[in-house]
Parts: C-alpha cells; structure tokens; sequence
C-alpha cells in the first residue's frame, strides 16, 4: 500500500518509474540526481560483469556515466521523440551481444570496487523494491551501450554538448509536453502494475471496469487510495504503451478482429472483485425461489408462446421434409425441446389418421435427450433397437456393428417400418463425439429413418464433416423460441462449476441424506459426528483452523479420537475406510493446513449443515 | 427440474432425463394432449386465415378438429393454400404431381451418376481379376488399387457402393469396405472384415458358423482363421478390402493390417482398394517403407466433379424432361456454390430436389404442371384466376396487349374467367414450345462448338436474356464467317446431324422429321452443296476461295519510302465465287440467327408456375448461417419476440430483454475474461431494486443464474483459472 501511494507524488520514486520506460530521461530531468542514480544501478550489475570478466573492468565512472548519459541523451534524441516506451526493450535485448566489447579498457580504472561502494546506499533509499527488482537485467547493459554503440566518449566541448542538450530537450518538449501528466500516468501505472503481482489482495477498482462504482461489493482498499481513483480516471490513456490498453475496443469491428483485439497478449484487465459478498444460491434456493417466479408470468411469456405457434405452423412443412429424405436441423436461441416434442406429437397423430386406410404400420417416435450426461450411443441404438423389434434383443457390443444390425433388421420389416428418430440437443457433449455423429448419420442415411434434431449451439455445424453433411442432408431452420432452457441445464450445478465453486458432489442436504442412507449405522454416527464437530467450531468463531473456501475443518487426528471413544470405530484402518466412501460422494472434503494438519470440511452452508444434522438426528 | 412449458409439464418431466425413450401420447394425459394435438393443425389453419387469431383454438370443439385432422395434418397431403381456400383436390394434385415429376429426374441423375463411375469400375474390376490371377503365381505382393477420387469425400459412398457390387460379381471376391471412423484400431478392424466378409456370403449373418469351425473349434472374432475356415468351406480365396478415405486411417493401423494381410497371403488373397483424396504419392509418403513394398498398384483417376456436374445439369435441370425449371439467379447461386464450396454432387442433387419441393408445396399455380387433361376435368378455382391476374408477368403481358391495341383480349383477360381459363390452359402447349425452341437453339449452339463456355453457363445465361446471335453473342457470328469454305460445310454437317439426332444428354429428340426444322434444314443442305460447288470450281481453278470476312482478304501493305515506313489496308479483289461464298455464309449467319433465338424465361406468361427463381428458402436451409440467427436473437430480441417493450430505436440494452440478452449484451463490451462479480453488479444495477424492474436481489440473482447457465450451454462462456470469479469468453459472432 505504501508503495502504491508513494507513486503518486514522491519525484524520486517518479523517477524510477521513468528510468523502467526510459532510461535516457533521467539525467536530462534532474541532473543533479543522476550520479545518484548510477550509483544505484552500481549494485544491479554483478550478473553481466560476472558472466563476462572484463565487463566488469569496464565499469564506468559514476562522473563519466553520468557525461556519457548526457551525451547519449542527444544522440538518441529521435528514438525518445518517436515513443518512449518501444525503444527501451529493444535496446534491452540487443544489449549483450554488444556487452563483450571492451572499449573501457581505455578508462583504465580499477574494476569497480568504487562503484560499488558508492552506489548502493543511495539506491536503497530512494527506489522501492519491487521496481527495482524487476528491473536490472535490462537496465546494466544499457550504459554498456552507451559506451560502445555510440562513437568515443571523447572529451567533446562543452558547448556542444550543451546546445544539443537543449535541442533535445526542445524536443522532448514538443512531443512530450503537453501529455506530461499522461506520461506520468504511464510510469505510476507500470509501477502500480509490476506491485500488483506482488500483493493481490489488495483491490484495484480504479483499473477502468465501467461497472466499478455501482458494485455493492466495493471493498475498502479503494479508501486507502482516494486521490488517485478519481484522478487516473480522468485521463485519457496516453500515446504508445497506455493506447493499446484502452479497455473499450472499437465498435463494429468484425468478429475475427475482436478476437485478436481481446486475445492480444497481456494481462486481461479485469477488476479484482469477487462473488464472496454474495451468497450464492443452493439448489434448495433455486427451486423455491423459482417455483414462485413462475406464479407470476413473465413478460414475454405470450410472445414466446406465439413464437412457438409460428414455428408449428411448420410442422407440416418438416413432415414433408422428412418424407422426401432430409433430416430437419433446428437451430436457434431457446429451448426447441417443447417445439419437438409436440412436433413428434404433429408427426403420431397425423401418422394416425392416414395410416389406419393405408398398409403401413404407424411410424415409431423415438425421442433421444442428447444433454442428458448419461446419453451414449448405445442406449439410443438399444431403445431403436427396442422400436424396431421389440421381440428380439439387439446384441449390445460394438456400436457400430449394432447400428449395422439394426439397420439391417429396419429394411427386413415388412410392411416397411418408418421410424422417426428426434434428438434434443444433437451437438450437446455426449453426442459430440465424431464416432457417435457417425452412427447418426449412418441411420439417418437409411430411407426408413427420419432424423429431426435440435441444436443449441451458434457453431453446431462443425460437428459434421461434408461425407457426415451429405448423409444427414440436412435442412436448416431457424427455430429461435426465446423459451428458456428447462432440462437441458442444470442451472445451479452449471453456475457454480463456471465459477469453479462446484466440486461435483452430492447435491446438497437431500443428496447426503439419500448417500447416507445407503451407507452402514456406524458411518451414520461418524458423519453424525462431523457435522456436529463442524458446526461447533462454526458457532464457537468462525473460522477456527482452516479458514478455506470449504469453510471451517476439523482435524483428522481429532475427529478419528472422537470416534474411537464413541466406539463408531476401533482402529484407524475402519476410520479410513469411512471415510473414503464419504469422500468417494464428495460430501466431505480433506485438505492440509499450513504446518501438515490433515483437516476434515464439510463442502455446505451452516444451515445446510444444520438441517443434516436434524435429520440424522431424527 | 422444474418445466417451464406449463402445457406439457405432466407429460414429460420424466421423459425430460431419459436419454431415449419411445415416443408415445400417454393417455394418462389424453385431455390436454388430445387436444393440443388436434388443435394444433385448426391452429394453423386458423392463424393462417385470420392471422391474429391464435389463441381461439384452444376453445374449438372437439369434433370440428377431428375432422380437420385426417385432411390436413397427414404427410400425404399438402395443406391447403390460399389460406386454407383451396380445394383438397388441386393440393392433392401438386402433390401427385411433385411425386411423378421427382423420380423420374432422380432416376436420371442416379443413371449419369453411375454412368460417370462406369469406366473406372471397368478398370478396377480389370486390374483386380488379373492381379488375381497373378497372385497365384507371383505371390508375395499384395495388390492394391488407389482410386484417386478427389477431396470430397460425399461423393465416394456410390463409387463404392458400385464397386463393391461389381467386384465381387467381377472376381467372386467378398467386398469390404473400412471407413476410418469405424475403425479405431486393428481388432475392430478384423472384427469388421470378418462379419462383413462372412455375413454377405451366408446371407443372414450366421455367426454361429464363424465363431465354430468345422472341427468344431471355436474361434475369437478377429481371428482370420475364421475367416479362412469361412473362405475354405465356400471355396473362395479372395477378399477386397476398401479403405474408403485413406487419409484419414492411422498409419500405424494401415501398416499393421497390411503386415497382417502379407503374412496370411498363402491362405487368404486379400486385394486392397485405396481411396485416396489427395495424390498417391502423399500417401506412400505416410505409409512405412516395409509396408509400401508389400504392395503393388495401380492408380485409377475418377471422373473429376466438374464434368459430372455438367452431366447432370445437362439431364436434370435443363433437359426436356424436368418438369421445372429452375429460374436463372437461382441457378447462378447453385453453380457458385458449387465452385466455393467444393460442394459435391451430392449438395447440387439436394438443392435441386428441395427447390421442386418448394415450388409444389408452397406455389398454388404448381397445379398448372400437372399432367395434360386432368386440370380439364377439374375446373380451376376462382382463387387460382386471381392468383394468376396478380403475377408479374399477367401484367406485362396485359399491358403489352393494352399498348398493341388488343383491347378485347386484354378485357376478357381480366374480366372473363373462362376466357382466362382458357389462356391459361393454352400457356402449357406455349411453354412446351419454348423449352422445345430453347433447348433447339441451344444444341445447335453447341453443335457449332464455336461456344467457348460451358453448357451450364450457355443455359443460364440464355435463361436470363434470352439468346440472340444478331446481337448479343457477336463472337459466335463472327467466328462462323472466318470460317472456310470446307469448315463451313463441316459445320453444316454438324448441325444436319444435330437436327437429326437430337442430344440425348438433354433427352432431346431429332426433329428433322418435323415441318419446323424443314425450312431450315433444306437451307442448309443447299447452302452445303452451294459451297461444296464454289469450292469444287475453285480447286479447279486453283484459286483459293475466301470470302469477305476472311482475314487473308484484307492484306496489310508495307511500303517503304524515302525511309519511311507506310502501313496500308488493302481490300483484295475478290472474284465471282468469292463474293458467292460471301453471300452464302451471310445466309448462314442470318439463317442461324433466324433459328436460334429464344426470350428470356422471365417475359413469358405464367412463368412462375413452371419456373422457379426463389433464393431465400435455399440458402436458409441449405446454407444457414446460424452465428448471426443466435446473434440477432440475443442482441435484439425483439425482432422475434415483436414485443413493445424492448424495441429501444437504437437498439440499446433495456431492463426487461431476456436475462441472456442483457447478459449477451454485457458480454460484447468485455474482452477476453469475464468478471463474473462485476457482470452481476451489472445486471444488478440494470434490473434491480432502483431499476424500473424492481427485483429483489434473490430474483435477480435467480434469473443472473439462468441466463448465465444458458450461455454456457451455448457455448459462450467456459470456466476460466486465471483470476478467480472469472469465465473465458468463447465466441465472438
């Protein structure tokens, strides 16, 4: 924190920032302050001069580098005017291959017992760590360079050097000058950003995020910092460096140029605010508070319910479809489950009507739910092999071979049996697999099969390949119903596993309920005990010893002495045995504490707990 | 979990998280399914109707509805047009019509698709029966023949299809065919060969006889001495086995199974068929050395796609038995996609197939293709008339005939329905001429080979504007007059026989039997003998004969004088038979011009009932695009929903869009990673208790987890480890 506001106002420390960006303007901005510097940057050198033996030697002078940094000063004049952050690293790349030259030789000092001494004192003062730390490899080389890429440091007059001093300064004037305060910006910025690494807990909010100010979880950092918000905020991002990371892209560009514009490389900038203020629903939550937003019908419910109506005016449309060979394909926002499913209704009551004059029997529907997580290929060939023959058993087994029985077993009915096959959510993950799209299509190539699948995804037509393609031959709608995904998705479950708060466990105080159930009296006791463990130390304070995401623990030692003096076990062998099998449900969760303490939690909320334990209890 | 869809909610909350299920209307819920079902077509017609009117159905009674049921919802049926007004009968007449009109063009394409393969099965079969042959003595190799059938990979299922079919009549070998997703590793692979390989011979798939061999022994399903004992006790030796898209086999496993293959020559013949996209020479470079020199082949290059695409044109769309045709920009599209894409044939069939499907279901006056007599009988429906005095080209032709004084004729048009009746019906013998004229001129055009494009070019753009000699294609014209004289004649030849045999591609009969063509054809043998003469006197004579138009009659002349370079067009003189043979091949050009010409489609009366030019349905079923469908619904969902309450001008976010959108909306503006927390305090700020929507917090929070999870399941977002609280952005539409 201090450091943060340190780079506010203290020059010095400004200067340092500066020297990271550039380190030529140092000299020219307070020359009374750059021996100073040099001599900081006396201790940062070891590595090269270390690596390369007269490197060392040619240590400079803290009164010729301070000349030297002038003179260099003039000489890049161009390179500072074009933009001062580009140049730096490129000069900080090249740097050791010029390293080895041994021009100094010619300054014939000692190696630098001097240097040393002098420098570093004054640096530890004046610079903060973290900048100072990040920095030496690539500051050292930068004198070297300045040695040798540039002509002999020769005794050049006075004069000169000092007319070219000012025409460089008129020139750094032009083009920084207005923008000081910019530039300023820039290096509290990068200073700011190289302390961020270190201390993350510390909150950032002034990092742009539009949302900031209205977040109810505004956490107190932001006060420690109260001038600089309001003050960062005002200002434009400066030239060079500070453009690119305008946080707002350009409107309207086109999608693959967002994505280069989003994925250029860098840190993404994001605030640092959490979901921790807020309490995240359970599925117990979800459902009630559900059931009751469902009393009161939605805005929109008669627009997507006319929706719906506008897409049955199709059926007889898809039916047709269907009949001539295509496999219908409906895409779109929403959930086209109910449009599906009183589409197979359409299909089984027209199929009722003109098939009772006519010889063919009713067409068979069979309905598959791709985003159901079990869903494989083989259930679905078993339930069609079920449609076709429901007096012969298909021999499970490879699916491919399956699929060629089937069909085969399809074009021996007769009368010819037509099957309708619906498949809700065709590019859901169980189904994405290129082997199981294979079956798919190899059955809806057979004539007596009808394919009508929904699909969910904007990018679902990459699932199939062009021979895949021209054996579903698909017809594409646009089926958008707005009508919100039911079972397709798992809400809370989905939430909690994009926020990676989600270790898939038994779901909640039922799941428990129903894993204990199938479990002996004595591992009863034990999760009995645990939970009544847990929440003493939860009402005793909080925390207690494992302050971790899965809230309080209790220690593993303990809880298996507790046990044993209850008798729900006598030797730790059965204690462990217990314990895997909670831990094979997920409903508790074991970590180590700082010094090794195995520690035992219970991944749910007190009242959670609570109800658990009324439970096993009664 | 909970069903939002309050109708259904009984009826399939378990069915909801069954992977797959028989799809049956319980009973249990007979009442709302009954009659949701037999709503549902009333519906439709009842919205058709009235529009607005949709949620009258629910209250329709039962009965109406049954009855409505059996003439409207079934698939053999048509529903009726003009909202409902037309009669079952001429729907069911579009639909005959559809159902004759298909099969017989499908069965042409099927026929040029087999007819394009005929000559490299030929091959094949060839190489295979000898390399059979040869295996006996040579012994060693396998024989492998690589099929280069071209990247797309669509269109190899009939070529081995076809090759299965005849090699194994060929060589009395059993087939296989291997595609790479059917076989991840090598005992799937046996497993496959073997079940095909025995199953097509026993007729029946007797697996019992596999897995025991004679003796009695049992034996693992990828063991090839099932195979063996299978091949012995049928008294064969040989199997084929075809890779149908090579590339995309594992090495490892091609290398393994040829091994496998070599050491069981003694016993088994097994031949190798390689499909192969690329080159063969990109093949070997993926197979090892040792496995390479196992095999000994022959390369067999397939029909390339192009050409079959142009048979097929030539047969399904413009020959003279497709009942349709397929208007001209809707043609153009169709090739370009083609050329893009690398679409196969296989695409351009299904384009051409639902285009017919459209126009007779969607199209009323498709009633007018039916077979000759039945419309007769059945007299049109006023509905029709109207529906024909709205067309475009019932207009032009009115007010063509309005500006050529034929008034009588244009008010009975209008006002008379018999007299329209009758035109109308008058327009199928009219239409029949003009395809006859089209495809007439169009051969003869080929038939010069003075054409330089491709048929399919020819046609369309002949659909288009019409054909013209005199004006718009000069380079034919021209082309003929610097003919000379013996390729003059050649070329009237050529035409004489065209106009004798017809194209049988375009299933166009010769008409020289026909008075129309006698004119011409008698022009055109007197003008061959005309210039057989001329040239006959002029080999006497030993004059070369030229006309005016030959560019040997204009000699450049080069003079040089005083230095000086002068360039000067001079005219030979051109004799009697010269200027003779001129003026017969100015009556050739103006004969030709005179019997080649056809309108283009677009000015004929009644086109649209036998053209059809409609782009849209095409490309949206066919070519969706559905990154912009999900990117329109959720950026401006009133475009769907039409509710008054979101449309905002600008198409800024408002409140009470669907949760997803909003959501969809603040996930446009962030960049690579997503702060959930702060996509919350977002939302939050926008719906929450100070917004107009007033949610509480809980609420908000509720809906904050649908929408969330919704763009998960769309694929938007994914969990991201970077910072915590954090999801990845995913797709950028």
């Amino acid at each position: 924190m201090a450091r943060k506001s340190a780079t506010g106002q203290e020059p010095a420390t400004r200067r340092t920032g500066r020297e990271r960006v550039d380190p030529y303007e140092v000299p020219d901005e307070a020359p009374e302050e750059a021996p100073a510097t040099k001599r900081r940057r006396g201790p940062n050198k070891p590595k090269p001069a270390n690596v390369q033996p007269k490197a060392a030697e040619s240590q400079p002078l803290v009164e010729d580098s301070a000349v030297e940094n002038e003179e260099r000063e003039g000489k890049l004049t161009n390179g500072i005017s074009q933009g001062d952050g580009g140049d730096t690293d490129e000069q900080g790349t090249d740097q050791p291959v010029e390293e080895p030259t041994p021009v100094k030789k010619r300054l014939g000092r000692p190696p630098g017992s001097k240097n040393r001494g002098g420098g570093t004192p004054n640096g530890k003062t004046s610079t903060p760590s973290a900048a100072r730390r990040k920095q030496p490899a690539a500051e050292t080389p930068l004198k070297l360079n300045g040695l040798n890429g540039i002509d002999t440091p020769s005794r050049r007059n006075f004069a000169d050097r000092s007319a070219r001093r000012k025409s460089a300064r008129a020139l750094i004037d032009r083009v920084v000058g207005d923008d000081v305060s910019d530039d300023e910006d820039g290096i509290a910025r990068e200073i700011y950003e190289s302390s961020e690494d270190d201390d993350d807990d510390n909150d950032d909010n002034d990092k742009g995020h539009p949302d900031d100010q209205e977040s109810p979880d505004d956490e107190g950092p932001t006060a420690a910092t109260p001038s600089k918000t309001p003050a960062r905020r005002g200002r434009k991002p400066g030239p060079g460096k500070a453009r690119k990371r305008s946080p707002t892209p350009p409107r309207d560009l086109p999608p693959q140029e967002q994505y280069f514009y989003h994925n250029k490389p860098g840190r993404a900038k994001t605030s640092n605010n959490t979901l921790s203020a807020l309490d995240l629903l359970t599925h117990d939550e979800y459902f009630s508070l559900l059931r009751q937003q469902q009393q009161q019908a939605d805005r929109h419910a008669d627009d997507v319910r006319f929706l719906q109506t506008l897409h049955a005016e199709s059926f007889a449309q898809w039916a047709f479809e269907l009949s001539q060979g295509f496999s219908a394909c409906l895409y779109g926002y929403g959930t086209k489950r109910p449009l599906l499913h009183q589409f197979a209704r359409h299909l089984s009551s027209s199929s009722a009507t003109t098939h009772k004059a006519h010889n063919p029997p009713a067409p068979k529907i069979v309905v598959v739910n791709g985003y159901v997580q079990t869903t494989s290929i083989r259930d679905i060939l078993a339930v069609l092999g079920t449609a076709i023959a429901p007096a012969q058993r298909l021999v499970s087994g490879n699916p491919v071979a399956m699929a060629q029985t089937l069909l085969k077993t399809l074009t021996a009915t007769t009368p010819p049996q037509t099957i309708y096959l619906v498949i809700n959510s065709i590019d859901a993950p169980p189904l994405r697999r290129t082997a199981a799209q294979a079956i798919l299509a190899q059955l809806a190539a057979h004539p007596q099969v009808r394919l009508v699948c929904s699909a969910d995804t904007p990018d679902f037509h990459l699932l199939w390949d062009s021979g895949l393609r021209s054996a579903l031959n698909f017809v594409f709608h646009d089926c958008t119903t707005f009508a919100p995904y039911g079972a397709e998705v798992d809400v809370v479950d989905e939430v909690h596993e994009l926020l990676g708060r989600l270790a898939r466990r038994a779901g909640g105080k039922d799941g428990v309920t129903f894993v204990l159930r199938s479990l002996p009296e004595n591992a009863k006791s034990l999760f009995r005990l645990l939970v009544a463990e847990v929440l003493t130390i939860m009402e005793d304070g909080g925390n207690g010893n494992g302050a971790a995401a899965d809230g309080p623990g209790i220690e593993y030692r303990m809880l298996y002495n507790k046990a044993v003096e209850e008798f729900i076990c006598s030797s730790e062998m059965a204690f462990r045995t217990l314990l895997k099998e909670f831990h094979d449900h997920q409903i508790i969760t074991s970590h180590k504490d700082s010094i090794g303490t195995e520690l035992l939690s219970l991944p749910f909320r007190k009242e959670e707990l609570e109800g658990i334990l009324e439970d096993l209890m009664s | 979990m909970a069903e939002v869809d309050d109708t259904n909610t009984l009826l399939f909350q378990e069915d909801d998280h069954r992977t797959a299920y028989i799809f049956t209307p319980t009973y249990g819920v007979e009442q709302t399914a009954a009659q949701n079902q037999n709503a549902r077509p009333a519906k439709r017609r009842r919205t058709s109707k009235k529009g607005a009117n949709a949620s009258a159905p629910e209250l329709e009674p039962e009965p109406q509805s049954e009855l409505g049921a059996p003439r409207s919802a079934g698939e053999a049926d048509f529903p009726p047009l003009f909202n409902g007004a037309e009669s079952l009968h001429a729907a069911g007449l579009r639909r005959t019509t559809f159902e004759t009109a298909w099969p017989v063009l499908n069965g042409r394409i099927q026929n040029v698709l087999r007819r394009a393969n005929r000559e490299t099965l030929d091959e094949v079969a060839l190489f295979m029966r000898e390399a059979g042959a040869e295996a006996e003595t040579a012994g060693g190799k396998i024989p492998a023949g690589f099929i280069i059938t071209g990247p797309n990979i669509a269109s190899q299922d009939l070529l081995f299809e076809q090759l299965a079919e005849g090699l194994s009549e060929a060589t009395g070998a059993k087939v296989v065919r291997l595609r790479s997703a059917g076989a991840p590793n090598l005992k799937a692979v046996l497993k496959k060969i073997i079940r095909d390989a025995t199953s097509r011979g026993a007729d029946g798939g007797d697996d019992a006889e596999v897995s025991v061999g004679s003796d009695g022994r049992k034996y693992l399903n990828y063991d090839l001495e099932a195979l063996h004992v299978f091949l012995t006790a049928q008294d064969s030796r040989r199997v084929i086995v075809a890779f149908e898209d090579s590339e995309a086999f594992d090495s490892g496993l091609l290398a393994d199974l040829i091994a496998l293959f070599h050491s069981w020559h003694d016993r088994i013949h097994f031949s190798v068929l390689f499909g192969v996209a690329t080159s063969v020479d990109l093949f070997q470079q993926r197979l090892l050395k040792a496995t390479a020199q196992q095999l000994y082949g022959a390369q067999f290059d397939v029909v390339q796609a192009d050409s079959v695409l142009e048979s097929v044109f030539m047969g399904a769309v413009a020959g003279s038995r497709a009942a349709l045709r397929l208007g001209p920009s809707l043609l153009q599209s169709l090739l370009e996609r083609q050329k893009d894409q690398v679409a196969g044939v296989h695409n351009f069939i299904s384009s051409l197939k639902y285009a017919y499907m459209c126009h007779f279901y969607a199209n009323p006056l498709s009633v007018l293709l039916a077979e000759e007599g039945v419309l007769a009988i059945e007299p049109l429906q006023p509905e029709h008339l109207e529906a024909v005095r709205t067309l475009d080209s019932f207009k032009q032709h009115v007010e063509a005939a309005v500006d050529a004084r034929q008034l009588a004729h244009a008010q009975s048009l209008l006002e008379n329905d018999e007299y329209l009746v009758a035109q109308v019906l008058e327009q199928t013998q009219k239409r029949k001429d003009y395809l006859s004229q089209l495809l007439r001129s169009l051969h003869l055009i080929s038939a010069t080979g003075l054409h330089p494009g491709r048929f399919t070019d020819l046609y369309v753009s002949a659909l288009a504007d019409g054909i013209d000699l005199s004006s718009d294609v000069p380079p034919m014209l021209d082309s003929i007059r610097r003919l000379n004289p013996s390729q003059i004649i050649d070329l009237v030849h050529r035409l004489l026989t065209a106009i004798s045999k017809g194209n049988p591609d375009l299933d166009l009969e010769g008409w020289e039997d026909q008075e129309e063509s006698e004119e011409l054809r008698s022009c055109l043998t007197d003008l061959s003998d005309e210039v057989q003469a001329l040239l006959d006197q002029s080999k006497l004579s030993g004059k070369s004969l030229k006309s005016k138009y030959s560019s040997q009659s204009k000699i450049l002349r080069t003079t040089v004088v005083a230095q000086k370079v002068q360039l000067s067009h001079d005219t030979a003189t051109l004799t009697e038979a010269d200027k003779a043979f001129s003026k017969a091949v100015d009556n050739l050009t103006e004969l030709l011009s005179r019997f080649i010409h056809c309108e283009p489609v677009g000015g004929l009366l009644l086109h649209e009932a036998w053209v059809y030019d409609s782009k849209s349905p095409y490309r949206d079923v066919f070519v969706p695009r559905p990154a912009t469908t999900f990117a329109r619904a959720l950026s401006r969902p009133h475009d769907y929903l039409g509710c008054a309450c979101c449309s905002k001008p600008d198409g800024g976010l408002v409140p009470t869009f669907p949760t997803t959108s909003i959501l969809y909306h603040l996930y446009l503006e962030a960049g690579a990673l997503l702060n959930v927390a702060d996509l919350w305090s977002a939302y939050y700020t926008l719906v929450g208790e100070e917004s107009e929507l007033a949610l509480d917090e809980r609420t908000a929070l509720v809906r904050f987890y649908q929408g969330l999870a919704e763009l998960k399941l769309m694929g938007f977002v994914k969990p991201s480890k970077k910072k915590a609280d954090h999801v990845a952005k995913l797709k950028w539409l």
